[in-house]
């Protein structure tokens, strides 16, 4: 598949600051990639060097082989972004917000932009000033924005930031129709990880600056063991045989259930046991991980040292 | 480019605000018109065929208290005599009477002080124009587009300074067309005389006007590019536009006060953005000529300019 983003050792320094320290990563065409951190990892900050709003310190950011750097005009004209809320000029019709950004691209018709009205769906209200609209509706005319002069790739910072529900689950819509009818790259930033599960392909993990881990969505939610259920009528009991069994695992009772982290192939052993001890197993269940789940893992694990989770122990 | 300042000047023109400055120009011109009429119909230009002989007495009285004072008279009160005697004797030569009747001409003269007005309106502009991108947040997806930065900033100026001169064409048109109806043409072209390096020389009326709003928005210009300036470099309009305006309203005030006591005050911006010193009265302090006066402003300009350019395009947008 190509490559459309590389972003190669990127380091950014403010005030003495190491704000992002050698972050590399790569998208791809058709993919949805998702940068999860918490507040202040420096997402926010990568994605503004992606589109050349802050310097960069050292390395590199290269949008279909053209340096943001060097040769910004054609690296920028690949890209359609939202920066965090899509800020438009509230004194002005949605349309006319258009036509302006339409001036600063090249051929851009009119067309086009009744085109990109008609996919957002703001047809109906284009000509009512922004200052009208719903938060909803301003995101969508900021997607509308960015998909006027036909990008490859999205950069979309935060885009469910402040949505209801049926909001948000428009613009995941959006976000994948457009990665696999139109072959986009899609950079999505959000701290909202259920979201996150739902709109990527992959995820980037960065605290404090510093990619921490990529990996497929799929991969990444689930890990290689799974925790897995078992509802039995006395957990106390189960609770104690399983102690004498794996005294390495992490083994916690809740209602009528036990939880306990196992490879798949361990489940016909350990159903063995709970028989032979006489306990009666009304299911086993496998728990499927949210991404929050992985995400504290992972940062509590990886470089999570002296943040507040760590603190908090 | 042209799309770029079209884009500015949608913004400027789709917001009430500027209506309302462009409507209290035209209130302006159009109240000091009425007041102008009424006063005038109290009574009529003193017909005086005596008139050469009354500015003789006034050269002659002139002239006495030159000498009287001799080395005691202040250069710029000296020069200032000269100037009216040089004028006046002009006058009796050429048959020209002081005293003409009220016409567009005067009118547009008189209402050529609202310029600091449109002054103050181009100094909001400016100060807002990069600022309020920052404040209202819409600066990144301004600065997304595949356009150089120095090309955002170069429209935006390039904005601000045909926003203020369509003001001042507005306000030259508007009192003309004033002048015109409410006091009529003057009936035979006066010239006007001005007084340049020791010589008099004659001028028509309209292209001494049109020169005199020229060299008079020079200074509401040069305040404008320092908003401007302002502006991008602190992103802050409240800032860019407090502070011009006290410039504008201070600044000349607080040079006059210091080129009295220190010459360096020939260096400051105030002491030169009135170039019709050299035309119609005395320079601020003694020895500057018309070429400093322009290299000075030229200097001030560039600086205001390579400052605000320079941050522009370094900045990290961050906010």
């Amino acid at each position: 598949m190509d490559t459309l983003v590389e972003i190669q050792d990127v380091t950014k320094v403010i005030k003495g600051r190491t704000i992002i320290d050698s972050v590399s990563f790569d998208v791809k065409k058709g993919e949805v990639f998702g940068f999860l951190g918490p507040n202040g990892a420096g997402k926010t900050t990568t994605i503004r060097m992606l589109v050349g709003l802050i310097g960069i310190t050292s390395g590199d950011i290269k949008i279909l082989g053209s340096s943001i750097k060097t040769d910004f005009e054609k690296a920028v004209s690949h890209i359609g972004a939202i920066v965090e809320n899509p800020e438009m000029y509230k004194f002005l019709s949605g349309y006319q917000n258009l036509i302006h950004y339409a001036r600063m691209s090249k051929g851009v018709t009119k067309e086009k932009i009744d085109e990109t009205v008609e996919l957002v769906g703001l047809a109906d209200r284009i000509h009512d000033k922004v200052r009208t609209y719903s938060l909803g509706m301003r995101q969508r005319l900021g997607l509308a924005q960015c998909l006027l002069h036909d990008p490859q790739i999205l950069v979309l910072d935060e885009p469910t930031n402040g949505l209801d529900p049926a909001g948000i689950r428009e613009i995941r819509d959006h976000l994948r129709m457009l990665a696999r009818e139109r072959e986009m790259a899609v950079i999505v930033s959000s701290h909202l990880l259920s979201e996150m599960e739902m709109m990527c392909d992959r995820i980037g993990i960065i605290q404090n600056g510093k990619l921490i881990d990529v990996q497929h969505i799929s991969d990444f939610v689930q890990g290689k063991e799974k925790v897995y259920e078992v509802e039995v009528d006395d957990p106390d009991k189960a609770q104690r045989m399983l102690k004498g069994i794996y005294p390495e695992l992490p083994i916690q009772v809740t209602g009528n259930s036990v939880f306990l982290p196992l490879v798949r192939d361990g489940i016909p052993e350990m159903v063995k046991e709970f028989v032979s001890t006489d306990i009666k197993i009304f299911a086993v269940r496998e728990v499927t991980k949210t991404l929050e789940d992985r995400f504290l893992e992972v940062t509590e694990f990886k470089g999570g040292a002296g943040h507040a989770r760590t603190d908090s122990k | 480019m042209l799309g770029l300042i079209q884009n500015e000047w949608m913004k400027i023109f789709r917001r009430p605000g500027t209506y309302v400055m462009i409507g209290l120009l035209l209130i302006m011109t159009t109240v000091a018109g009425a007041f102008i009429k009424y006063q005038e119909s109290g009574g009529t230009v003193p017909d005086n065929m005596e008139w050469k002989r009354g500015l003789q007495t006034q050269n002659e009285s002139y002239q006495k208290q030159l000498e009287e004072m001799g080395e005691m008279v202040p250069r710029d009160m000296k020069e200032q005599y000269q100037r009216e005697i040089a004028l006046n004797e002009y006058r009796i030569q050429h048959d020209i009477s002081p005293n003409e009747e009220y016409s567009i001409w005067g009118f547009v003269s008189d209402t050529s002080q609202l310029i600091e007005f449109a002054g103050l309106f181009t100094i909001i502009i400016a100060g807002g124009i990069v600022a309020s991108e920052f404040t209202w947040g819409t600066i990144k997806l301004l600065l997304i587009r595949p356009i150089k930065r120095v090309k955002i900033l170069g429209a935006k100026y390039i904005t601000v300074i045909l926003f203020g001169l369509m003001l001042l064409a507005l306000l030259f048109g508007y009192s003309a067309l004033l002048g015109g109806l409410l006091f009529g043409f003057p009936e035979k072209a006066i010239p006007f005389l001005y007084y340049y390096n020791g010589t008099v020389e004659e001028q028509s009326m309209g292209l001494h006007l049109i020169a005199y709003y020229g060299l008079k928005s020079i200074n509401m210009l040069m305040l404008a590019t320092m908003a401007f300036m302002i502006s991008a470099v602190f992103r802050n309009s409240s800032l860019a536009i407090g502070l011009s305006l006290f410039l504008m309203f201070m600044g000349g005030q607080v040079t006059r006060l210091i080129a009295m006591k220190y010459e360096w005050a020939k260096y400051s911006l105030f002491a030169n953005t009135d170039l019709l010193q050299y035309f119609e009265g005395v320079p601020m302090v003694q020895g500057m000529t018309l070429g400093f006066s322009i290299m000075i402003i030229l200097i001030y300009f560039l600086l205001f300019q390579v400052l605000a350019f320079y941050v522009f395009n370094k900045r990290d947008v961050s906010a």
